[in-house]
């Protein structure tokens, strides 16, 4: 049975579980709902600020509502020690790996496709011509943070504290992918296009491709330690 | 399928759980693993499940090494744990297709159906197996590995849960399975049950092997190691 095979399997099993439960999804999306209107309130966000301001809030709210996802990614293999059924069987870890980030993938991006909307809103932001580009620095980023979330939730999975465990390990990885995710979206708003911000773009990229390889080559590593 | 443990050990830090492993056991075997709460049983499961790796020692399978990255060895291996490994809001059918799927092994919806049949939940194929009681969720995991027919299968305290009828649905199929040239190895304290099933009995006591002997009928060395380390409450 081939990797991605296997990995479609589990992704099924995990879209199923998360239609039946709805628990990540909704508290992901009220919680970024929430968190929006809580910027909205704190931050009077003048014209001219906006190119600055804009992406580093809204990848602040993405990354507290990822996180939130992120702690409930092992969830369903915690109960009932469903975990061990997974690593007893002939299953290849670099397919769980897969499976996990694909459907973390999912989620931030259903949520996404609903607070980036909302934010332009709520900020009363000019510039809807611009949501296709920032959609798509939005969804490399999101890959990033999802490839590596997904790792280190997998670290995290049997240490005690694991929800105070995993931001404190994950967001210092995470600055790469962030720090690059922001500039690309500032060049955006301030010249209308990517411009001077390709090479954050191919950093972004390079940086998905080495971690996805790396996860799915690791990943029997971090799940079995 | 033979199974080769060499000097098999497992610390937890400081705390040595099990020493000085030594076992051979051929196909066909059934063996039945006794001893004192404390005693490394599960450790004992959980190494020949791959779940845990030995801190020294090695696990062979056919002659083959049991590494983390052998999943083909890993197939070969079961572990019916009662009322764990499975997914409650998957239902009994859905848990059944998911793990023929992740073993290769997909069986057809009829084949499902009559797994389900010998083990009493045809009637709740469609029922969540979190709204299962203990028992019920230990006949679907008894129906998951009759489908999955791995070459070890190893069983953690298996009677707690069961009823009467469970009990012999059970034991039927245990003996089916050593009858193909499997391996089962049980851990209970159910001692009379596991000694009426094995053709082997195991002792551990303190994370040591103490007994390992073939079935005899009277057994007064059983007997004798037996009452060292355990009361006479099962017997």
């Amino acid at each position: 049975m081939t990797l991605v095979k296997q990995a479609y399997l589990l992704l099924c099993k995990d879209l199923l579980l998360e239609m039946r439960r709805r628990d990540s999804l909704l508290t992901m999306f009220f919680f970024g709902t929430l968190l929006l209107f809580v910027f909205h309130f704190a931050f009077d966000m003048p014209p001219d600020k906006v190119a600055e301001l804009a992406p580093a809030l809204l990848w602040l709210a993405f990354l507290f509502t990822g996180t939130l996802g992120l702690a409930q990614l092992f969830q369903a293999e915690r109960d009932n020690h469903c975990l061990d059924a997974l690593l007893l069987s002939p299953l290849d870890r670099g397919a769980l790996f897969l499976a996990k980030t694909g459907f973390n993938l999912m989620l931030m991006l259903a949520v996404e496709v609903v607070v980036i909307p909302l934010f332009w809103i709520l900020f009363n932001l000019s510039g809807w011509n611009l949501l296709p580009q920032l959609f798509l620095v939005t969804l490399l980023g999101t890959v990033g943070f999802c490839v590596l979330g997904t790792i280190t939730a997998a670290i995290t999975l049997r240490a005690r504290a694991r929800e105070l465990l995993l931001p404190l390990v994950l967001f210092p990885l995470m600055i790469p992918v962030i720090l690059a995710t922001i500039r690309c979206m500032e060049t955006v708003l301030k010249t209308g296009s990517f411009g001077d911000a390709t090479p954050w773009l191919r950093l972004l990229l390079g940086f998905d491709v080495i971690f996805l390889t790396i996860g799915v080559l690791i990943f029997d590593w971090v799940i079995e330690s | 399928m033979r199974l080769i443990v060499n000097q098999l050990a497992k610390a937890y830090g400081y705390l040595w759980a099990l020493r000085h492993i030594d076992l051979a056991i051929a196909p066909g075997e059934f063996v039945a693993l006794l001893g004192p709460n404390g005693a490394g049983k599960t450790t004992l499961l959980k190494l020949l499940a791959g779940l845990i790796a030995p801190t020294t020692g090695a696990i062979e399978l056919d002659g083959r090494p049991l590494t983390a990255n052998a999943s083909t060895v890993r197939g070969q291996i079961g572990l019916l744990a009662p009322a764990e490994h499975l997914y409650d809001q998957l239902t009994v059918l859905e848990n059944l297709r998911f793990f023929t799927g992740l073993y290769n092994k997909y069986g057809s919806a009829s084949a499902l159906q009559t797994a389900l049949e010998e083990v009493g939940l045809a009637g709740r194929a469609q029922e969540y197996a979190g709204n299962l009681s203990a028992g019920m969720k230990c006949r679907l995991s008894i129906a998951k590995w009759r489908l999955l027919d791995p070459g070890l299968l190893l069983l953690d305290e298996p009677y707690g849960v069961l009823d009467g009828n469970g009990v012999d649905l059970l034991e039927t199929f245990l003996r089916a399975h050593c009858a193909k040239g499997h391996i089962v190895i049980m851990a209970s304290h159910h001692v009379a049950r596991a000694l009426n099933l094995c053709g082997r009995a195991l002792i551990l006591h303190q994370g040591r092997l103490h007994f390992d002997e073939p079935k005899q009928t009277p057994w007064p060395a059983f007997d004798r190691a037996f009452g060292d380390f355990l009361p006479r409450g099962g017997l």
